[in-house]
């Protein structure tokens, strides 16, 4: 397990000045061949943590390791990660053989080795035959491909990329979801991929750390983070969803919209407050009184893929439902969904605190 | 969409440039005459043109001017592509501005106050004038001409591309040489061709700086003009007016050039 960490930070803080820290107090380690995601919103200090690892800017506390070095100081050339920037920062004035061949003239590698590196990367990314293209005469999406072929060519151990497909329209974005993914296994390459786009991170990542003011919020798998959200502002962030607050009666019954129900979650104290999550899609519409619940449709929007109704039910609460099935606004509808649906969320539990709790009470359900 | 637009500006137009132009070609047309006046064109000769190319001392000035030029030029684009990149690198966005309003002022400042500051200047120094104290002058009042054309492309320039070179492994003279140059090149160009233009045809700074036996172009036709008209120097000027119309069309294909493919010439 230790071998396989390549970059590894330490309880680090950047602070600019006397303004709040950017980052505070993070730690975190980064392992061989994964595809990581770092998801939150602007300003979340997602890109700091990025030229923190590039090696731009330097922490104010804590430390940062490479292979359990310590690389605070190592200056940006030294270090052996190389990023795909958000605007591509490809070099105007050297066409596309030369902006992928770039590092390694640095490096002073030999002529005909150069040329067999820089035609393999650019075999890589499906830009064979536009090698004496310049840079103005390339699409959005191919400046992507020769900026990813530019990193990889430099056979680094970690790849970072900075928002590089905010730019691209849907349709190209959710192609290079697949391409860079695809990418990523067959080069095994570690990647730290920046985004604020949850479906991106969800559809690509082996493990999301989702930050919020400089703080990682969470970190797990995609299923663990879309099923497990630690806190509202994860739920919240990480797909839609329906947060409601309730009482734990006891483990595994839950009290909200005053009804009782089963769900799956234990290790509460008894008649705790807490705060329960039920995507949206896992709402299924019934009759009346076949539903757990009752609800007032008061708004329906067609996404395509399926409708979104919104509505009340009676004691205020406002319910997201996504369904294929049609409502009508003004009717009243039953909601039906399964114990596993639910997920409770404990008021300000930190990520550690939540394992615990989940160890815990699975150990004693095994127990049983 | 409304026709209006049609001959009234176009006649404007024209004037202005008849205007503008007519004395020049007045001169021309006049280099050309056999008399020796400026008035009554006699019949066609080429005689003037002769007389200049006869006249050594005149022939020498003209090397003279296109040394300090150039020198001055070439000097000036170094100073002031180092400056310009001074300036761009000052953290603190309130030393940048004061640094370039000093530049700036330095421009709009009158000719005759800088000649006469450096006038007072080199004779405290104790530097000779002439040929040393031309060029000093030129450099100086090209520097801040040059950092005013390559700043801008500097700005222009999005700084993560010398994040993106730092990342692939360039040292910062890497990152200077390979990245920065290349990219501010049509700033150099254009700096470099403005220092020329404001050289050769600097009269004031000159003919306060220049000493005995030594003179450049502007200063030599200022001081013939003062003796009496003579028609070589209307020769003299149209050379010079063809001269610097090359140089004008030169430099629009430069800039063209690099408007098309910046690339050009950097690959190898």
């Amino acid at each position: 397990m230790a071998d396989q960490t390549i970059i590894r930070f330490e309880n680090v803080t950047k602070q600019y000045d006397q303004d709040p820290a950017v980052l505070n107090d993070v730690s975190f380690s980064i392992e061989r061949g994964r595809f990581y995601t770092l998801l939150g919103p602007s300003g979340c200090g997602k890109t700091t943590i990025l030229r923190l690892i590039a090696g731009f800017t330097e922490p104010t506390k804590g430390n940062i390791y490479f292979h359990e070095k310590v690389m605070n100081d190592v200056p940006a050339n030294k270090r052996q990660v190389n990023t795909v920037f958000q605007d591509y920062a490809l070099f105007p004035h050297l066409n596309v053989f030369e902006n992928v061949a770039f590092g390694l003239r640095i490096k002073g590698c030999k002529n005909d080795e150069i040329k067999r590196k820089v035609l393999e990367a650019l075999r890589f990314v499906n830009l064979v035959g536009y090698e004496n293209r310049e840079i103005k005469e390339m699409s959005g999406g191919q400046r992507q491909r020769v900026a990813i072929a530019r990193a990889i060519v430099n056979e680094p151990e970690v790849i970072l990329l900075d928002e590089p497909l905010s730019a691209l329209d849907l349709k190209l974005r959710t192609e290079m979801q697949y391409e860079l993914r695809e990418l990523q296994r067959r080069l095994g390459i570690t990647f730290v991929f920046v985004t604020h786009d949850q479906e991106e991170a969800l559809a690509m990542s082996d493990e999301i750390f989702v930050l919020n003011e400089g703080n990682i919020e969470q970190s797990g798998t995609p299923t663990d983070i879309y099923d497990e959200p630690i806190n509202r502002f994860v739920a919240d962030f990480i797909g839609e969803s329906n947060i409601v607050p309730g009482v734990m009666k006891e483990d595994y019954l839950v009290q909200c919209a005053g009804k009782n129900f089963d769900c799956v979650d234990g290790g509460f104290n008894r008649n705790e407050q807490v705060e329960i999550v039920i995507r949206p899609e896992d709402l299924e519409i019934t009759l009346p009184d076949q539903g757990k619940l009752r609800m007032k449709v008061d708004s329906q929007l067609f996404r395509g893929v399926h409708y979104e109704i919104c509505g009340y039910d009676q004691d205020g609460n406002e319910w997201l439902v996504h369904s294929t099935k049609k409502a009508n606004v003004g009717e009243e509808i039953g909601l039906y969904f399964d114990p596993e649906a639910i997920h409770v969320m404990r008021l300000g539990e930190t990520e550690e605190e939540f394992d615990k709790r989940l160890e815990a009470y699975s150990e004693a359900t095994h127990a049983d | 969409m409304k026709k209006k637009n049609g001959l009234g500006p176009k006649i404007y137009l024209a004037i202005v440039f008849v205007i503008l132009y007519a004395p020049i070609f007045y001169l021309m047309v006049y280099s050309f005459s056999s008399g020796d006046k400026m008035y009554n064109f006699e019949g066609f000769t080429l005689n003037h043109y002769k007389e200049v190319l006869q006249d050594t001392r005149l022939l020498i000035i003209v090397l003279n001017t296109l040394v300090i030029a150039l020198l001055s030029a070439a000097l000036s684009t170094i100073l002031g592509v180092c400056g310009a990149l001074a300036i761009y690198y000052v953290r603190k966005l309130r030393t940048q501005n004061s640094l370039l309003t000093l530049n700036n002022v330095l421009i709009v400042s009158s000719d005759v106050v800088i000649g006469a500051s450096f006038l007072l200047l080199f004779t405290i120094v104790g530097v000779k004038l002439g040929f040393v104290s031309v060029l000093l002058s030129h450099i100086a009042f090209s520097v801040p001409i040059v950092v005013l054309m390559v700043l801008p492309k500097l700005n222009e320039m999005s700084p993560t591309l010398i994040d993106a070179a730092r990342d692939l492994g360039a040292s910062r003279w890497d990152t200077l040489s390979k990245v920065i140059l290349p990219f501010i090149t049509p700033g150099i160009f254009a700096g470099f061709f403005m220092a020329l233009t404001y050289s050769l045809d600097d009269f004031a700074v000159t003919f306060f700086v220049t000493g005995n036996g030594f003179s450049t172009l502007s200063v030599e036709i200022y001081s013939r003009a003062r003796q009496g008209i003579s028609l070589s120097i209307n020769a003299l000027s149209t050379l010079i007016f063809f001269a610097t119309m090359m140089m004008v069309i030169g430099y629009y294909f430069i800039a063209k050039r690099n408007q098309r493919g910046a690339g050009m010439g950097v690959g190898k």
